[in-house]
């Protein structure tokens, strides 16, 4: 078949898809409803950022995130800046590449393929949520926490719990839906399913969102 | 929907854009802590207008490569990728109105010392 007559199919195809009977948008509606529920997430997390930068804009003065995140597990009094906090998004972000493996694997209904990065995935998720518990206790031991600021105003040291402990919350949802698709891909569930291994794709949505939101965390705290 | 299976062309494709994708986050990610630390040492109260700039065109990019290739938005119809992303640009409103705001609040601190 040449080009032109794909492009014609194709043309054809997208006209009689809003005409009824199938999926207009070739996705079932779990994953549909996911895409949603992440956009409405999305909101959630823009609203606390959009916060922090009202008030950031407010205040005459702010805290220096080279001094504030500038500690590093095992180094002592060291300076790091920034160091710890990069660990942690590679750490992410490998976690989320094992994710989207894991997807990959399920297209070709490969179930030890999708446990094993499966569990990468979550190896990755606990070892961020056990850095983010370090930087947190280091943090409070410092003198910062949701009253009090030594490095600057309150009003940071409270965002900063706020919106990366709702991250971290996030992460540590992720990691329990990541567990429940190990086990019931363990369990052979998903490979007795008309749609297969669906349900990985879709926890591995949420997960890449997760990922997704702390390039904007890490963007408003650690690089602005 | 039906079940696809994938082939070997297919799969081996796939992988690779996969890590090609994880290999740019790292650039990335590298390049943006890189330039935060060295103008720290460099010009700790220089003017950062070019480096925030700088930071927020990286994030936008580093944001690309999560959706399009791990969230897979860039194999999905045209329909559905307007659907998730038209609602976006409601951000630019968002931000523009609150960080006038956070601003406004800001000089009546300032001037008015309310």
């Amino acid at each position: 078949m040449s080009s032109e007559n794909i492009a014609t199919t194709h043309h054809q195809n997208e006209e009689v898809a809003w005409q009824g009977g199938h999926s207009p948008f070739n996705v079932s509606y779990g994953k549909l409803m996911m895409w949603y529920f992440l956009l409405s997430d999305a909101f959630t997390f823009a609203s606390l950022l959009i916060s922090y930068g009202a008030l950031r804009f407010s205040s005459p003065t702010w805290a220096d995130p080279n001094k504030v995140f500038s500690a590093f597990p095992g180094m002592g009094h060291r300076e790091v800046p920034l160091g710890f906090v990069s660990l942690m998004t590679f750490i992410l972000i490998l976690s989320s590449v094992f994710v989207v493996l894991a997807v990959i694997e399920g297209h070709r209904n490969n179930k030890q393929g999708v446990m094993k990065w499966m569990f990468g995935g979550i190896l990755g998720g606990a070892a961020f949520l056990g850095c983010q518990a370090w930087e947190w206790t280091h943090l409070i031991h410092e003198g910062m926490n949701i009253w009090a600021n030594p490095f600057g105003p309150q009003a940071f040291g409270m965002l900063f719990f706020l919106i990366t402990g709702f991250h971290g919350f996030h992460v540590f949802s992720g990691v329990c839906l990541n567990i429940w698709a190990f086990v019931n891909t363990a369990n052979g569930e998903f490979g007795s399913r008309n749609n297969g291994y669906e349900m990985i794709e879709k926890v591995g949505l949420y997960w890449h969102f997760v990922d997704l939101v702390w390039v904007f965390v890490f963007l408003a705290f650690y690089l602005l | 929907m039906g079940q696809h299976i994938l082939d070997d062309t297919e799969y081996r494709s796939q992988v690779r854009a996969v890590w090609r994708a994880t290999l740019w986050l790292t650039i990335i990610t590298i390049i943006e802590v890189g330039a935060a630390v060295l103008w720290y040492e460099l010009y700790p109260t220089g003017n950062r207008f070019l480096l925030n700039s700088f930071f927020i065109g990286a994030s936008l990019l580093k944001a690309y490569f999560i959706v399009a290739e791990f969230m897979h938005v860039k194999y999905e119809t045209r329909a559905l990728t307007i659907s998730i992303l038209a609602p976006t640009m409601f951000f630019i409103w968002f931000i523009i109105a609150f960080l006038m705001e956070g601003e406004s609040w800001g000089a009546m601190r300032t001037w008015l010392g309310i």
